[in-house]
C-alpha cells in the first residue's frame, strides 16, 4: 500500500496535521481537546511500536522523503537507538496527556488549554522528528520547531514568572541554534554534505586536512547542544523555565526536550565526526569536566531549593551531567550506561513532576517543608515518590541503580576509575535532597507548620481537614494511572535491565564500528 | 600564512565578527527589544556566513543554460537553506516580540534587571 512504505514519514505528518486542526477542535468544544490530544499521541505510540518491531525484525528502516536518495533528498532512518526513543517519546506522551486532561484545568486557564495541547502535540511531532532524521538542516529545522514548541508550552500559564523564563529559554535557545548553524555550515564547508551518512564518508577522508575547522565544527555544536541540554554551566534558563511551567510541560520538557537534543549530538558527533576522530579529540575532555562540574553543581544547587519543582528541576541538571559523562568517557560500555540513564532518567523525572503536580493539585502545596502528613494522606504519590527517589539517589532494585552501576562499570573500562568517586560522591548529595522530602512525607506528623500566608493563598483550594489515619489519593484516575505507570516502569527497568542493556549494546555497536 | 587566502575569504570574517557582535549585544544589552534586535544580527551573520560558501568567484546564476558549455555556477543548497532559516527567525522574532510585550503590560518596562526589583 503507498502509505504503508511510508511509515517512517507518517510517524510526523500524523502529529503535525492534526495539531493544526486542534484550534478548530478546542474553539467548537473546549472539552475534546484533552481527549483529542490523547487519541493522536496513541496513535502516534501504535505507529511507533510497529515501526520499532519491524526495524528490531528486519533491520533498519531507511526512508527517503520523496524518493529521493540519500546524498539529494533527506533520509528518515527507523534504526536501533531512533527506534528506542520514538517509542520513549510516545510512550511517556500518552502517560503525560493523560495526566493532563485531569491536571490541567486546576493549573492553567481553561480557555487556554486548547492552544496549550498544539505545543504539546507540535513539540511531540519535533522531537519524533529530530530523532528519526539524519539530515543535517533537517535536525536544524526539527530543532527550531522544538525550541518554540517548548517555549510556548513554558509561556501557555501566562503567569509573570512563566513569561519570564520563557523569554529567557527564548533567547538562549535562539543563541544556542545560531552556534549550532555555524556547526552545521562548517560541517556542509568540510563534506559536502548535508546527510550524516554521507557526510561522515567525506569527513573521515578530509577530516586530517582540515583540522582546526573540525574542531572549530565540533566545538559550535557542543556550546549549541549544551545550551539546549542544560549542561551545567550553560544552564541558566533551565529552572525557572521548568518550575514555572505547568506540571505535564514540566515534565515533557525535564524528561524528553532535554533528552533529544543529547541524542542529536550523539548522532552527529558518531556519524560525522567518527567515533576515532571523536577519542582523539580534546572536545571529549571539555565534556567530561563539564559533566563532572553537572554531577556536583546540579546537586549542590538542588540541595538549597525550597520550591519542589525548582528541585526536580536543578535535579535535572545534574542527571544531564550523568549522561554527558558516559557520552565523554566514549567506550561501549559507557556509552550503553548513557543511555539506560537517559531512559530510566526519563521515566523517574516524569513520575517525580507528576508527583508534585499531584500534590499541588490535591493540597496546593509547592514547597518541601509543607509535605508533613503526605504518606498517608495521598499514600499512592507517596509510594510513587518513593521508589522515583531510590532510583535517583541509585538504590538497587530500581531503575537508576543499573545505570549509575553501568556508568561506574564504564568509567573503569575508560581508565578514569576516579569518575566513580564523582558518581557516589553525587549520588550521596541526591541523597541529602531526596530523602529529607520522603521523611517529610512520612516520619512527620501532619499539622505541621503551614504558614500563614499559603493558608490565604490557597484559601480558594480549602486546603484539607486533618483527619487520622490513611486515605485514598483524592485526584482523578487519569492523574492516577501514569503516576503508577511511571513507578512501576522504574522498577521494570531495574528488574529487567539486561534486556534493555543488550538491546543497547548492539545500538553502541551499530554506531562506533 | 597565506594572506591571500584571507583576503579573498573576507565574507567569513564578516559574518564571525558580525556573529560576535550579534552575541555581545544579546549577552549585554538589559534592553529586551535590544536583546532581540542582537539575535536578528546574530542569525544574520550566520545567513551571510552561508551565502559566502555557496559563493563561487566569477559564477554565475545557477540556471542551467544548455547552450553556454565551459559556465561555472554558485551553489544554490546553501541559498535555499537561508530561505529556511529565515522562515525561522522571523517566527522566532516574532514570538519573542509577543512576550515581551506581554511582560510589558505586566511591568510596564522592558528593561530586564528591573524585573528583579519589581517581583
Amino acid at each position: 500500500m503507498l502509505l504503508w512504505d511510508k511509515l517512517p514519514l507518517m510517524l510526523i505528518l500524523a502529529g503535525l496535521i492534526p495539531a493544526f486542526t486542534l484550534p478548530i477542535v478546542a474553539r467548537w468544544k473546549r472539552d475534546f481537546s484533552a481527549p483529542y490530544s490523547i487519541a493522536i499521541s496513541v496513535a502516534l505510540f501504535s505507529i511507533a511500536s510497529y515501526l520499532f518491531i519491524h526495524a528490531l525484525r528486519n533491520g533498519p528502516w531507511h526512508h527517503y522523503a520523496g524518493g529521493w536518495e540519500p546524498p539529494w533528498g533527506i533520509e528518515i532512518a527507523i534504526e536501533p537507538l531512533s527506534g528506542l526513543m520514538i517509542i520513549l517519546i510516545t510512550g511517556l506522551i500518552v502517560l503525560i496527556s493523560l495526566y493532563s486532561y485531569g491536571s490541567l484545568r486546576k493549573e492553567m486557564n481553561p480557555e487556554a488549554s486548547g492552544w496549550f495541547y498544539v505545543e504539546f502535540i507540535l513539540c511531540l511531532t519535533a522531537m519524533l522528528g529530530l530523532v528519526v532524521t539524519r539530515d543535517l538542516f533537517n535536525t536544524y529545522v526539527f530543532i527550531e520547531v522544538v525550541g518554540i514548541s517548548a517555549v510556548a508550552l513554558v509561556v501557555s500559564k501566562g503567569e509573570r514568572l512563566a513569561l519570564e523564563a520563557g523569554l529567557k529559554y527564548l533567547i538562549l535557545a535562539t543563541l544556542a541554534s545560531g552556534f549550532l548553524m555555524f556547526g552545521i555550515g562548517f560541517t556542509y564547508m568540510i563534506t559536502g554534505h548535508l546527510n550524516l551518512a554521507f557526510a561522515g564518508k567525506v569527513m573521515a577522508e578530509n577530516a586530517a586536512r582540515y583540522p582546526y575547522l573540525v574542531w572549530a565544527a565540533m566545538s559550535f555544536f557542543v556550546v549549541g547542544f549544551g545550551i539546549k541540554s542544560a549542561l551545567f554551566p550553560l544552564h541558566l534558563w533551565l529552572p525557572d523555565a521548568h518550575s514555572s511551567a505547568p506540571t505535564p510541560s514540566s515534565a515533557v520538557l525535564s524528561s524528553l526536550v532535554v533528552k533529544v537534543y543529547i541524542v542529536a549530538l550523539f548522532k552527529i558527533f558518531f556519524l560525522v565526526f567518527g567515533s576515532a576522530f571523536y577519542q582523539e579529540s580534546s572536545i571529549r575532555y571539555l565534556v567530561l569536566i563539564l559533566a563532572s562540574a553537572a554531577m556536583i553543581g546540579g546537586s549542590l544547587f538542588a540541595f538549597v531549593q525550597l520550591d519542589l519543582k525548582r528541585r526536580l528541576a536543578y535535579s535535572t541538571v545534574a542527571q544531564v551531567g550523568y549522561i554527558y559523562l558516559g557520552i565523554g568517557l566514549g567506550t561501549p560500555l559507557a556509552i550503553v550506561a548513557a543511555f539506560l540513564h537517559l531512559v530510566v532518567h526519563a521515566l523517574m523525572k516524569t513520575c517525580l513532576f507528576l508527583c508534585a503536580g499531584a500534590i499541588y493539585y490535591q493540597t496546593g502545596r509547592k514547597r518541601v517543608n509543607q509535605l508533613a502528613g503526605l504518606g498517608s494522606k495521598m499514600p499512592l504519590t507517596a509510594a510513587a515518590m518513593v521508589v522515583a527517589s531510590f532510583s535517583m539517589v541509585g538504590i538497587p532494585i530500581t531503575g537508576g541503580f543499573v545505570s549509575k552501576f553501568m556508568l561506574a562499570r564504564g568509567s573503569i573500562e575508560a581508565g578514569y576509575p576516579l569518575f566513580i568517586v564523582l558518581i557516589v560522591i553525587s549520588g550521596l548529595l541526591n541523597a541529602m535532597y531526596y530523602f529529607p522530602i520522603l521523611w517529610q512525607m512520612f516520619f512527620v506528623p501532619p499539622g505541621g507548620p503551614v504558614d500563614e500566608r499559603e493558608r490565604e493563598l490557597h484559601a480558594s483550594t480549602h486546603i484539607q481537614e486533618q483527619k487520622p489515619g490513611v486515605q485514598w489519593d483524592q485526584i482523578p484516575l487519569s492523574m492516577k494511572i501514569p503516576i503508577a505507570a511511571t513507578a512501576l516502569g522504574i522498577i521494570a527497568l531495574g528488574v529487567t535491565g539486561k534486556f534493555l542493556y543488550e538491546y543497547l549494546y548492539q545500538i553502541v555497536l551499530f554506531y562506533l564500528v | 600564512m597565506n594572506f591571500q587566502m584571507l583576503a579573498v575569504n573576507y565574507p567569513y570574517f564578516i559574518a564571525v565578527i558580525v556573529f560576535a557582535v550579534g552575541t555581545l549585544i544579546v549577552l549585554t544589552q538589559p534592553n529586551l527589544i535590544k536583546k532581540v534586535i542582537g539575535l536578528n544580527i546574530m542569525t544574520n551573520a550566520v545567513f551571510l556566513f552561508f551565502i559566502a560558501m555557496g559563493n563561487i568567484i566569477g559564477g554565475e546564476a545557477p540556471i542551467i543554460d544548455p547552450a553556454a558549455q565551459d559556465v561555472v555556477y554558485i551553489n544554490p543548497l546553501p541559498s535555499a537553506l537561508i530561505l529556511t532559516g529565515i522562515v525561522v527567525g522571523f517566527s522566532l522574532t516574532s514570538l519573542a516580540l509577543a512576550l515581551i510585550v506581554k511582560l510589558y503590560a505586566l511591568y510596564g518596562t522592558i528593561n530586564a534587571p528591573n524585573f528583579m526589583k519589581m517581583r
